[in-house]
């Protein structure tokens, strides 16, 4: 199949199975999708980039408040708003990353760690701007074209933000870029010896996927219509290294497999365990390094392969 | 005589009180293939790792093409078309042989970031992938090109560094150590394929502890002993010349 029918197809059936679904289940599925794109773009930062970091779920966060924010507390118009979004992602990013990731690994996994602290202190002690700990409630997307997009109209948009950030992550790793990426990975001072700009290369991953995790973020904020800061606390963030590890990573495939296994576990697990499966979660991902440290998709690599 | 690709000029490199490389000349030119040789310590790893951006020096000179290098950073010393290999193998692990000689093109990719997400950076890929595909022959991996690199032997990996270096059409490769830890099947594959890289033109220096390996191969060596030139001469007056042999070889014969 032709790799732009192949797009098609998979817009039409995801796009369409919203109108399936019942509207509970409508909500399930579109949160789903949403932790498929934020692990499709952690993937490309931990898995391909070899930068462990901790924050991508904050720049989730920043993206849903500043875009509420700037919509409902400046009374921005909704592109404005939008591109502002961005670029407060991008430069939060560089300033993180610009020091960082001119040190060895573990800096930035404690620079990122404490962004993503530092970013729920915020949320709780920004006042009227965030609504403190309650956060902002109570609003909705404003009407584009004079249209009101909700329900399985709004699924459809996220698939549209799954399918273009997996299109993004997907062309750039095809290419010299990804490549450079793995190579830091593996071995940077062999890839400087290569040509490839280790401190640069590092820097514009790190803000790539965090831009990307922050436009996600504007999607979300009209999922519930609500952003607080229990939702964007730490651990999400390690629900998120986790789904990439769990399905495998530095694998495209890995991260969808991981993040819809681990999002939709608790749904089944809930029954049976009740709250312990957290506990779950935790044998899962020490099975999955000790048994199968390439993963879900590593492991399948294996069997088809034998 | 061919222009000289790279020139070394009084350089010399100290570690606290000691002195590994004591003001050095030499120059390199296109095509040729020069040896350096020298016993353990005598400071071959460091001249190369000095060319190559790796340490910077104490003092002296390094041109290529005519422009100072020294004191740039070893991606932008590569991007000039100064491309190295590794003593022991560094290949990037997660990745096919094919891959990993795509990577040491990377500098010859010209296709923006944007234009790789947003506009069709395809075509670019085609051609370097056949030239990736080509180098690969060329050093005679042609069957393992879509292996995982994990699956390499010994030797298999050090004629991938060597494709690699290749990759980023240097007009100078550096090799360090090429022949060390290979069988005699290997090393006359690598002499071979070391040849053909001076047939190119490319300038070759090659630093090498294994003068049984070396002097037939190099059209030039420099001898090095305690960081310092002792000699720099075809091969034929390096045998004959009893200070090398005092330094060097004779121990070296001792050794074996």
């Amino acid at each position: 199949m032709k790799s732009g029918l192949r797009w098609v197809v998979a817009f039409v059936v995801l796009a369409g199975l919203p109108f399936l679904l019942g509207s509970y289940y409508n909500d399930v599925y579109r949160k789903m999708l949403l932790w498929v794109t934020l692990a499709l773009g952690y993937n490309f930062l931990f898995g391909i980039g070899g930068q462990v970091a901790f924050s991508h779920f904050a720049f989730y966060g920043v993206g849903a408040y500043s875009i509420v924010i700037f919509l409902f507390q400046l009374n921005l118009p909704l592109p404005l708003a939008v591109l502002l979004g961005v670029a407060l992602c991008v430069v939060v990013a560089l300033a993180v990353a610009i020091p960082s990731t001119r040190l060895e690994g573990f800096y930035l996994a404690l620079a990122t760690l404490a962004l993503a602290q530092l970013f729920v202190v915020v949320l709780n002690e920004g006042g009227a701007v965030t609504g403190g700990p309650g956060g902002i409630a109570n609003y909705r997307l404003p009407e584009i074209f004079g249209l009101r997009i909700r329900g399985p109209w709004y699924t459809v948009v996220i698939v549209v933000l799954l399918l273009a950030t997996f299109a993004v992550l997907w062309r750039l790793d095809r290419s010299w870029f990804g490549r450079a990426c793995r190579a830091v990975r593996d071995n940077p001072e062999a890839a400087a010896a290569m040509g490839v700009d280790v401190a640069r290369t590092k820097v514009i991953v790190f803000t790539l996927t965090s831009a990307l995790a922050g436009i996600a973020g504007m999607v979300y904020a009209f999922v519930d219509n609500t952003v607080n800061p229990p939702i964007f606390g730490l651990d999400n963030a390690f629900l998120i290294l986790f789904m990439v590890i769990v399905g495998g990573a530095g694998r495209h495939a890995g991260a969808i497999v991981g993040a819809v296994l681990l999002f939709l576990l608790p749904f089944f697990l809930a029954p049976l365990v009740g709250h312990h499966h957290v506990l779950v979660f935790g044998i899962l991902v020490l099975a999955a390094i000790l048994v199968a440290p390439k993963g879900l998709i590593g492991f399948y690599d294996a069997l088809r392969r034998s | 005589m061919p222009s000289a690709v790279l020139e070394v000029k009084g350089l010399s490199k100290r570690f606290g009180g000691l002195t590994a490389v004591s003001n050095l000349d030499f120059e390199v030119r296109e095509g040729e293939i020069l040896g350096v040789i020298g016993p353990n310590g005598a400071g071959k790893s460091t001249t190369f790792n000095l060319i190559a951006g790796t340490y910077p020096a104490s003092s002296g000179e390094v041109f290529f093409n005519q422009e100072s290098i020294l004191g740039l950073p070893p991606h932008q010393i590569a991007r000039r078309g100064v491309m190295r290999t590794f003593q022991h193998n560094r290949p990037f692990a997660g990745m096919s042989v094919l891959d990993n000689v795509l990577v040491g093109g990377h500098a010859r990719f010209r296709a923006a970031l944007w234009k790789v997400v947003f506009g069709n950076a395809s075509q670019e890929e085609t051609v370097m992938r056949e030239r990736a595909r080509e180098l690969v022959e060329f050093v005679g991996l042609g069957e393992l090109q879509d292996a995982d690199v994990t699956m390499l032997s010994f030797g298999q990996g050090r004629l991938l560094e060597i494709a690699r270096a290749l990759a980023g059409e240097p007009r100078l490769i550096l090799l360090d150590e090429p022949a060390a830890g290979l069988t005699p099947d290997e090393l006359e594959r690598i002499a071979h394929v070391i040849r053909g890289i001076a047939a190119r033109g490319i300038a070759v220096l090659l630093i090498e502890h294994d003068m049984h390996f070396l002097l037939p191969l190099a059209q030039r060596v420099v001898v090095l002993n305690f960081g310092a030139k002792i000699a720099d001469a075809h091969p034929d007056q390096v045998r004959a010349d009893p200070a090398v042999m005092d330094a060097y070889l004779g121990d070296h014969a001792a050794a074996r």
